[in-house]
């Protein structure tokens, strides 16, 4: 893109003095926090990481500055205390999040001291993970577009973030998308200690990006609070008037190290140190003022006198504020789930035509966006004419409810994620499905979307939930090999914050599906590839049929052995159960239906029926969910046993392409046959 | 030839260095220096001929002291006044952004009217870009004292050379 004007709206001698005044007041204010937050520390009070950003300020107050609260969304990254302070947020909150106390609007003391957030106001809480929100503040943007507000989407983060691949695809997501987002790259020339020349071989950041087509690349001195501020307003009229991505590469100074534990000693020069440090953007402005006489040295003596006095004020609140309880390390996990009044238990007894699952979930998907304007879908090859989803699970979809609810996204995986989280971020109304890849075998990109995600309803202390479902084909029985047949629930299920389910059937698939798009929070889908159009799990389905989360169902009732399992292999139990049958042994069959949460009445209940347990799944049995419901028996059910239990899955080995590796690898109606037997013997 | 101020940051050895020599070889007579860390607007009014030395810091930024006087410096009519400016570098760790500074400076120093002189050859630097090339010639003098010391001198004795007789 040509390099446009940038307009001075702002400068020394013309900007009013109250504004002026305002701008001195707030860096004042900010520079008194970011001096005295170390001593928290050496007294053992807390902020244990600050990071601080003297030599970032003309940028911070001029981001700041241009955030309108409860319109713009915003996400700082952890060196952004003047950005907060500059946006609204008062220097008892700063302090409050310092030193983790309760009453902390960023998380109530969760997360990290100098991650600053106010989610009520549209400052998003943000994870550590560098540039990790970037992500997040396209898909925002995303929503502000969609929903036409005149608005932007602020991504605040340093230089070196940009090294990380999700911003890249964060980037060419809103350029390809044309969103009003503003990366606001903070260049101190450091990643902790690794200087730029390490990052990228281009110093300035902002110009890798050069022939991105509608992208605008504005480069600032973020030293200099005039400069910082013209560029920022022009940031964010091109972004709203334009509805297009800037780039704002704002060239700064870290005077400190890069934060309280580390010591930049070890690697920058006195020379260096000092020369930073001569760059020091709050005395400039603060000389600005005297140098064009809008302010006498006793004016500003008196702003500094009073920033003092309401620091000491704020520093008392603080410390008199509540510290988080311990019993509240529960709290907001998960969001409650959406209620079923008319089928609590997830069951039904409607007879008529039965549908297969694939049928079962195009239906629900299209059920749930008729029920909610709000809903909105995408994923790899999900909508290109007759095209609906990498299986046609999502059919037709486009057609009815048009491309901006309906659309295919980039082959990034992490984009998908991560722009689900942010568009979920813009209200509470919005209900985001994703297809996460196009095979679960491919979700390991959006692996650091997906932790991130989890931690956001804890993390913002209950103020953020990411309303999103994650529809992932899993599992194998298709001649795959191992890039299309694996299961990776076992990996998942030691993430604390996601729902994951993995039903069996197609009513289960609808009902379960129906609660996770009504439900706030987060929930893994995981669908039986295999049995999308196999008869087997086909069944009648109730057009308003729910399923709520954590109810096991039986699907063979029995009293002498419990075969507990899920996905794929709920259908080889069950043929194993009836071949046991046929020889007098009567064994129960549990269709889990929900991992996570899990139905532990259920399994116990029949523990105590049977004294017999075997676990089945198709995912290793190494490191498989079956270990953990074999603890959780152990723990919760010893007395009742009376056999070891016993563990069906993959052996600990990827899965084979070839049909006989396949079968060597994939459990068997055959062997859970065998493994019950020998127990039924034991 | 009429007064000539020389104008660089005391506080700045490098610079220092290089001004002097500069000085010796104009002939300190003729030559005055300023300080540009106290620099007023007066100065400029008080001189025909300027002699500026403008560092590129960071990645292509004036120094503080310039920057600061810029607000200033924006509303002055300079014409016919003339200035040449000179400024240290480092093509080898800062090639994208080699002697920036000049480029600034003198871009401003025209906005306002004045006559700008001493263009150098672009020849024996070895950079990616500079704001201080236009039209083939460098709009001043670069000097890299970090990876070039040792042509400094002959730098300047043809760049004084070469002002003496574009000064008025």
């Amino acid at each position: 893109m040509k390099n446009l004007e940038i307009p001075k709206i702002y400068s020394i001698k013309k900007t009013p003095k109250k504004t002026l005044e305002n701008w001195f007041r707030l860096m004042t204010i900010g520079r008194a926090i970011d001096n005295k937050a170390p001593n928290y520390l050496k007294q053992a009070i807390g902020w244990s990481y600050h990071a601080p950003y003297a030599g970032h300020d003309g940028i911070q107050l001029a981001v700041g500055q241009h955030f309108e609260k409860n319109k713009d969304h915003i996400y700082l990254y952890y060196r952004e205390m003047l950005t907060a302070i500059a946006a609204g947020m008062t220097s008892e909150e700063i302090i409050l999040n310092g030193i983790s106390k309760a009453t902390d609007p960023s998380s109530g003391g969760r997360h990290m001291s100098n991650h600053f957030a106010k989610p009520e106001w549209n400052i998003h809480s943000v994870s550590s993970s560098t540039g990790n929100h970037t992500l997040h503040a396209v898909g925002t943007a995303r929503a502000i577009k969609y929903y036409g507000e005149k608005a932007v989407a602020i991504s605040g983060q340093g230089e070196s973030s940009v090294s990380e691949g999700y911003v890249y695809e964060a980037i060419t997501g809103a350029d390809k998308e044309q969103l009003p987002v503003i990366f606001v790259v903070q260049d101190n020339g450091y990643g902790i200690s690794v200087p730029k020349k390490d990052q990228t071989a281009n110093r300035k950041v902002a110009n890798n990006f050069s022939g991105f087509k509608n992208l605008r690349i504005i480069h600032c001195n973020g030293k200099d609070v005039f400069d910082s501020m013209n560029a920022m307003a022009e940031a964010k009229r091109f972004a709203i008037e334009e509805s297009k991505p800037v780039f704002l590469q704002a060239n700064c100074v870290r005077m400190g190290a890069h934060s309280n534990s580390d010591d930049h000693l070890l690697y920058r020069s006195s020379a260096e140190r000092n020369y930073v440090i001569e760059y020091d953007p709050h005395a400039k402005f603060r000389r600005l003022l005297l140098r064009y006489n809008r302010f006498t040295e006793e004016e500003l003596l008196e702003i500094e006198a009073a920033v003092k006095a309401e620091i000491k004020v704020s520093h008392k609140a603080a410390m008199n504020a509540p510290d988080p309880s311990p019993d509240s390390i529960y709290d907001f996990v998960i969001p409650e789930p959406f209620v079923s009044e008319k089928y609590p238990q997830g069951l039904h007894s409607e007879v008529g035509e039965k549908k297969k699952l694939i049928t079962a979930l195009n239906e629900t998907l299209k059920a749930e966006f008729r029920h909610n304007p709000d809903t909105f879908i995408w994923g790899q090859d999900m909508a290109n004419k007759d095209k609906g989803g990498i299986f046609n699970v999502s059919k037709g979809m486009q057609q009815e409810f048009g491309e901006k609810r309906v659309f295919n996204a980039p082959i990034a995986e992490d984009f998908i994620m991560g722009t689900a989280n942010g568009m979920s971020r813009y209200n509470k109304k919005i209900r985001v499905v994703v297809e996460g890849a196009e095979f679960a075998d491919y979700f390991w990109p959006a692996m650091e979307q997906y932790v991130d995600t989890s931690h956001d309803y804890w993390r913002s202390n209950g103020k953020f939930s990411p309303n999103i479902t994650i529809r992932l084909a899993s599992g194998g029985y298709i001649g795959g090999g191992m890039y299309h047949s694996q299961n990776i629930e076992g990996a998942l299920v030691s993430i604390p914050g996601v729902r994951i389910v993995y039903p069996s059937f197609a009513d289960d698939a609808a009902g379960l599906l129906r609660t996770a798009m009504r439900s706030e929070g987060l929930t893994m889908f995981m669908e039986p590839k295999a049995l999308y159009l196999d008869p087997k799990a086909a069944t009648v389905v109730p057009d308003d049929f729910e399923v709520p989360f954590g109810k096991a169902r039986i699907r063979k009732e029995g009293d002498m052995l419990t075969i507990i399992t899920y996905g794929n292999t709920t259908h080889l139990c069950l043929d194993a159960a009836n071949k046991l049958q046929e020889e007098g042994i009567n064994a129960e069959v549990i269709d889990l239906r929900s991992l996570i949460p899990l139905d532990e009445e259920a399994i116990i209940n029949s523990v105590k029926k049977t004294n017999k347990v075997l676990l089945v799944h198709e995912d290793k049995v190494h490191g498989g969910f079956g270990g953990e419901l074999s603890a959780i028996i152990n723990e919760k059910a010893f007395e009742y046993l009376d056999a070891p239990i016993r563990r069906v899955g993959s052996p600990f080995t990827p899965v084979g392409f070839n049909r006989i590796l396949e079968q060597a690898i994939l459990p068997n109606a055959d062997i859970i046959y065998k493994a019950a037997k020998d127990l039924i013997s034991y | 030839m009429k007064k000539t101020a020389i104008i660089y940051s005391y506080n700045s050895q490098k610079s220092k260095k290089v001004a002097e020599k500069i000085i010796a070889a104009f002939g300190e007579s003729n030559i005055e220096a300023i300080n540009a860390e106290k620099l007023t607007k007066e100065v400029f009014e008080n001189f025909s001929n300027f002699i500026l030395s403008s560092p590129t810091w960071f990645d292509g930024e004036l120094p503080n002291y310039w920057d600061e006087f810029v607000p200033d410096l924006e509303e002055m009519d300079l014409k016919g006044k003339t200035f040449t400016v000179f400024g240290l570098g480092n093509q080898k760790d800062y090639p994208e952004n080699f002697c920036d500074a000049i480029g600034i400076l003198v871009e401003l120093l025209e906005e306002c009217g004045a006559k700008v002189v001493g263009r150098t050859s672009l020849e024996g630097y070895n950079y990616e870009s500079s704001r201080a090339e236009q039209d083939g010639l460098f709009v001043g003098l670069p000097l890299d004292q970090e990876n070039q010391a040792r042509l400094t001198n002959g730098r300047i004795e043809s760049w004084v050379t070469q002002l003496i007789k574009e000064m008025d």
